[in-house]
């Protein structure tokens, strides 16, 4: 479940979201539960370890597209 | 102008004085002259590799030189009979007394029909509004699959290849193979922009490559029709052609000019070392903010810890029961007060309520003495009206007494009647009538006889 959740996250939808955890801890940590904290921390590393991964195991893909006129 | 000066006051000058003089002159002023003429006399001398010939029209020439390391830089090499634009600045050759052009650049020229369509369609496509800011898409950060129209065969793909698996491996690339010079090559870059842009792979950009090449070959980017295509596209299109130097009308339309393929894969690919590096120092912060916020809430859970009321729970159970007897007295205090209050309060009360009754029956008392003198008052004024209005009626009663016709009667009066009418005149009489005559006693008839 978890591979497959990591592959059909892209790299920029997990950048993004990972952006919006560290701005949201940077802004409002005080405001938040523990909890919270927490799972936004957990949230934050496995979305680090996806962008990771989709560097880290990349390998460059080219396709041939036939051109019709 | 010192120099003119010296010259003007006619000093004899040595020859070589004359040449510095004459070389300072030249060389300060030209230093970046362009000249057009045919190139003749190539000779290219080994083995340093500097190149010699003379530039000329069909009055005048100058001899030029090129040197080595330049010559391999320049496209357009010098031949015979060639017809070029030289820039470069003059050199005066001091042993000789001639002076040269020494060559920067060397580029073809008599391509004036291009040049002038160029500028013609530029010109046109402006003023539509093709090139405005306002149209130019932006591309994404992080592109995931990108169109790549060029030839299949040559360095650009191989050059954007390499650079993309370097830089951003994850990205997916889709060759479209299309003829980038040639008649045809115009129909084949239109048509492969469009099917790029109807095709389901849903690329995030288009990059439209050629390697460079004499401005000849890099025609099929200067059509108009390539340049309507690219408007047209819905992707985001980045232009590559040709070198640094060499713009083309696809660069104007495009969202996008890179100066080579190889830039625009470095334009438009993120650089993966510098996101891990980014994404480390992510996972540091990420961390820091956890722990300092982490450790600020134990720190406070530890002085809540080592606080004496959470360490002292004895103490807090005797200071709350000495609260509690403290709060007990204080509400029987309060009590008490308040009994005593109300107590006070019913004692005024019953005082204020006695000394209103005193005042009371006092007024009562006073009142009925006034009530006695009223009445004894009352009493003697209506004896006094009483008697006041007897002796009216009795004044009344002796005039009705005297207005009496009997009291007259009495005194000797008498009246007559006739007919039960009172007779008060001799003229209402007749002789023989019948008459009563009334005495206070009686009456008696009597009737006329006597008239006279």
């Amino acid at each position: 479940m978890q591979k497959r959740k990591t592959n059909n996250e892209t790299f920029e939808a997990a950048y993004r979201k990972l952006e919006k955890i560290l701005a949201e801890l940077e802004n409002n940590i005080e405001e938040k539960s523990l909890d919270d904290i927490v799972k936004n921390y957990q949230e934050g590393l496995s979305l680090l370890k996806i962008c990771r991964e989709k560097l880290s195991d990349a390998e460059l893909k080219i396709e041939k597209i036939k051109n019709e006129t | 102008m010192q120099l003119y000066k010296d010259i003007e006051e006619e000093q004899p000058l040595t020859v070589s004085e004359l040449n510095d003089y004459v070389k300072e002159i030249l060389e300060s002023n030209f230093r970046s002259v362009y000249v057009v003429g045919e190139i003749s006399g190539f000779k290219r001398s080994y083995p340093s590799g500097h190149s010699y010939f003379v530039i000329k029209d069909e009055a005048s020439q100058i001899s030029c030189n090129l040197w080595s390391f330049r010559y391999n830089q320049i496209k357009c090499k010098p031949e015979d009979g060639k017809k070029v634009l030289i820039r470069g600045s003059i050199r005066l050759y001091k042993l000789r007394g001639t002076f040269s052009i020494d060559v920067a650049t060397i580029e073809e020229f008599g391509l004036g029909d291009f040049q002038l369509k160029f500028e013609e369609l530029k010109k046109k496509l402006s003023s539509e509004g093709l090139f405005d800011g306002k149209y130019k898409k932006e591309l994404p950060e992080f592109p995931e699959r990108i169109a790549i129209i060029t030839s299949e065969t040559g360095a650009v793909i191989e050059d954007f290849k390499k650079v993309a698996a370097k830089r951003y491996p994850s990205v997916k690339l889709f060759l479209y193979p299309v003829l980038v010079q040639g008649k045809d090559s115009v129909e084949s870059v239109c048509s492969a922009l469009k099917n790029a842009n109807r095709s389901r792979d849903d690329y995030d950009i288009i990059v439209l490559a050629r390697g460079g090449g004499a401005i000849e070959d890099l025609w099929t980017f200067n059509e108009e029709s390539v340049a309507r295509a690219i408007f047209k596209s819905k992707i985001p299109v980045v232009s590559a052609i040709g070198h640094e130097i060499d713009f083309t009308i696809s660069d104007f339309v495009a969202d996008l000019r890179a100066p080579t393929p190889s830039a625009a894969a470095e334009m438009i690919l993120p650089d993966r070392a510098e996101l891990l590096r980014n994404l480390e120092l992510t996972g540091v912060t990420l961390r820091n903010y956890i722990e300092i916020r982490l450790k600020y809430l134990s720190e406070t859970l530890n002085n809540v810890d080592k606080s004496y009321s959470f360490n002292k729970p004895k103490d807090i159970i005797r200071e709350f029961s000495l609260r509690i007897d403290e709060i007990g007295d204080e509400i029987f205090g309060i009590i008490i007060n308040r009994i005593k209050y109300v107590n006070e309060n019913l004692e005024n009360t019953r005082k204020h309520l006695v000394i209103s009754f005193r005042s009371q029956s006092e007024k009562i008392r006073i009142y009925k003495g006034n009530f006695r003198e009223f009445d004894l008052r009352l009493n003697h004024l209506m004896k006094e009206r009483i008697k006041q209005i007897h002796s009216v009626i009795n004044q009344r009663k002796k005039l009705l007494e005297n207005l009496n016709p009997n009291t007259i009667l009495k005194r000797g009066f008498t009246y007559i009647t006739k007919n039960d009418k009172i007779v008060s005149k001799k003229a209402n009489t007749e002789i023989n009538d019948y008459i009563k005559i009334h005495f206070s006693d009686g009456e008696v008839g009597s009737k006329i006889h006597d008239y006279n």
